[in-house]
């Protein structure tokens, strides 16, 4: 009952932000917030349910992405359409993936897709016919869209700030669904024991591939906003190492295997990253690896876990006060 | 026929044979001993039926039918369960959890795979530990979680790998009653087993292996007098031996 509450309130005040502040920064800085929320999603699925470590997600976030802006520079495709297809790219090539990385596991695995994202980011780097290179795709105009008969202004962020809500509701439903059914129960067993998932009937590595797909679809999905948000992709903007740690790093800041806790975790860490971003460049990830330390000395469990384990003391205290009163 | 039949098992780690020209049967409703001295193979032979390793020559046939080179997963499809001698419950997860994650093998929806983990969990008498995580109970606790999740999957055929290792007394009793209760309620069990006590009171049958290689197939009674088997055991020195007599 009051989970609902609470839920309808969030919903509230990410519908009513952008028109209450209307300061340019703090818009971007929401949109950040919760762009980066999906890709927290996104690993999360796959690292925190799955417990399957990757160090190679940017390969998704960019697969996304180029689609999205190869698609509307080369065939005309609106980004409405080619964000969706960005993510069905991400999953495609999620597939062979999958196929040879699932075959090692722990440490192994998380190691090849390390491998396998840098492969993707020098082919991306090197296919210019495609990709343009090191130079990059850059769009100046994105179509005229009306929205009850008002056409939008793109110049301004709020309506990037709708639709990524919108992308980020849909990335914690599906989180949400995973987590209570049964697809998400076989998640936590390949993260538990994987001898002991395959003896009681569960295809682990069709579990693995599965995850992998979701986790690639949301991420496939993000990076086709991110595109279009920026207007500019370049291999190294959106394939680098980097972005694959900030993932991590959301989801392990807000707790893994929770539906909250990305969104949490973009919270503390872009908000946190964004303010430093304007002083020293790239300065954020000293803040993203300081913070990452102390969370997982004082908060093994994530924000998330520990403001859980929290709530969950204070309501024993409460009944044990009634108790004797 | 056979419930589950076992035709010339051979699997060589290397230069070792584990298992060598392994063949014997279980019938239905049975509960087979399988016992040996440490590194006769015991072990091995539950992951070759169980598609963990594969082997490198023979049969294994459930109802008739070759299961060898299916994976673990469709094996256990077919109702074949294993428990695994050093436990591995999914530890940070709830006894209800680990049991109803088994349960989702025959039941889609999570409703009907708790409710079923409920009544397996009521069964080994784990019920009260159902909201614990599976990495606070004690050996015992454990041992019989791993039971309860092989059970969950509603197994034909079930492999208890050394349900016993570890326990006191009280508790080997305690879990002997369980395993002849399974067994009553028709499942076909094979049990390893290095508690003879345990394997005397509840088998019907049971088989001797030394050095992958089955010495002695008969009930219990016979094996514990069989000279065969006191060798392997024991040693050659061991079936001369009288009362009273000093050993060297």
């Amino acid at each position: 009952m009051k989970k609902t509450v609470l839920i309808i309130i969030g919903l509230i005040v990410l519908g009513i932000a952008p028109l209450v502040v209307r300061s340019p920064f703090f818009v971007h800085l929401m949109i950040m917030v919760l762009m980066w929320t999906v890709l927290g999603a996104s690993w999360n699925i796959l690292g925190g349910y799955a417990g399957q470590v990757s160090f190679g997600h940017a390969t998704f976030l960019g697969a996304g992405a180029y689609t999205t802006m190869i698609l509307y520079l080369s065939c005309g495709v609106d980004p409405w359409y080619g964000i969706f297809i960005g993510g069905i790219v991400a999953v495609l090539i999620s597939l062979p993936i999958g196929f040879i990385c699932f075959r090692l596991r722990g440490p192994y695995f998380s190691l090849s897709t390390l491998a396998v994202a840098e492969i993707v980011r020098l082919v991306a780097l090197n296919w210019e016919s495609l990709t343009a290179g090191p130079v990059g795709l850059l769009i100046t105009t994105l179509p005229q869209v009306s929205f009850f008969g008002k056409a939008i202004n793109w110049e301004s962020k709020v309506p990037f700030y709708y639709i990524i809500a919108i992308i980020t509701l849909i990335a914690l439903i599906i989180t949400y669904i995973v987590s209570r059914t049964r697809v998400g129960a076989y998640l936590l067993a390949l993260r538990e024991d994987i001898d002991s998932a395959e003896s009681i009937g569960i295809n682990t590595v069709k579990a693995r591939v599965v995850a992998l797909a979701l986790s690639a679809f949301l991420a496939g999905i993000a990076g086709g906003f991110y595109a279009m948000y920026l207007r500019y992709v370049d291999p190294d903007a959106v394939f680098s190492i980097g972005l694959s740690v900030e993932m991590l790093f959301i989801a392990v800041v807000g707790g893994l295997a929770t539906v909250g806790g990305p969104l949490i975790g973009a919270i503390v860490l872009v908000t946190l990253g964004e303010s430093f971003r304007e002083h020293f460049l790239s300065g954020h990830l000293i803040f993203y690896g300081f913070f990452m330390m102390l969370a997982i000395r004082y908060m093994p469990d994530g924000v998330w876990g520990r403001i859980n384990t929290l709530f969950k003391k204070l309501r024993l205290k409460k009944d044990v006060n009634h108790g004797t009163a | 026929m056979a419930l589950l039949d076992v035709e010339g098992l051979t699997k060589c780690f290397g230069g070792l044979k584990a298992v060598s020209n392994l063949s014997f049967q279980v019938n239905e409703g049975e509960i087979l001993g399988l016992i040996g001295p440490n590194g006769a193979g015991k072990t091995t032979v539950f992951s070759l039926i169980t598609g963990f390793v594969p082997p490198n020559e023979g049969k294994v046939l459930l109802e008739g039918k070759d299961i060898v080179g299916l994976k673990p997963y469709s094996i256990a499809h077919k109702g074949v369960a294993r428990t695994f001698q050093i436990v591995k419950p999914f530890r940070k997860l709830t006894v209800l959890e680990n049991v109803s994650l088994a349960a989702f093998l025959r039941h889609s929806a999570r409703k009907e795979a708790e409710a079923e983990a409920r009544r397996v969990l009521e069964r080994v008498e784990l019920i009260d530990k159902a909201a614990s995580y599976a990495s606070d109970l004690t050996l015992s606790e454990q041992k019989r979680l791993e039971i309860a999740r092989a059970l969950a999957t509603n197994p034909k055929v079930l492999l208890l790998d050394e349900p016993m290792g570890g326990l006191n007394p009280t508790e080997i009793d305690h879990a002997s009653i369980l395993v002849r209760d399974i067994c009553k309620s028709g499942v076909t069990i094979v049990w390893v087993e290095h508690v003879l006590k345990a394997i005397m009171n509840s088998c019907h049958r049971v088989i001797v292996i030394h050095h992958g290689e089955k010495i002695a197939d008969m009930p219990p009674e016979q094996i514990v007098i069989n000279p065969v088997v006191i060798e392997a055991y024991l040693g050659k020195k061991a079936n001369s031996y009288k009362k009273g007599e000093p050993i060297c």
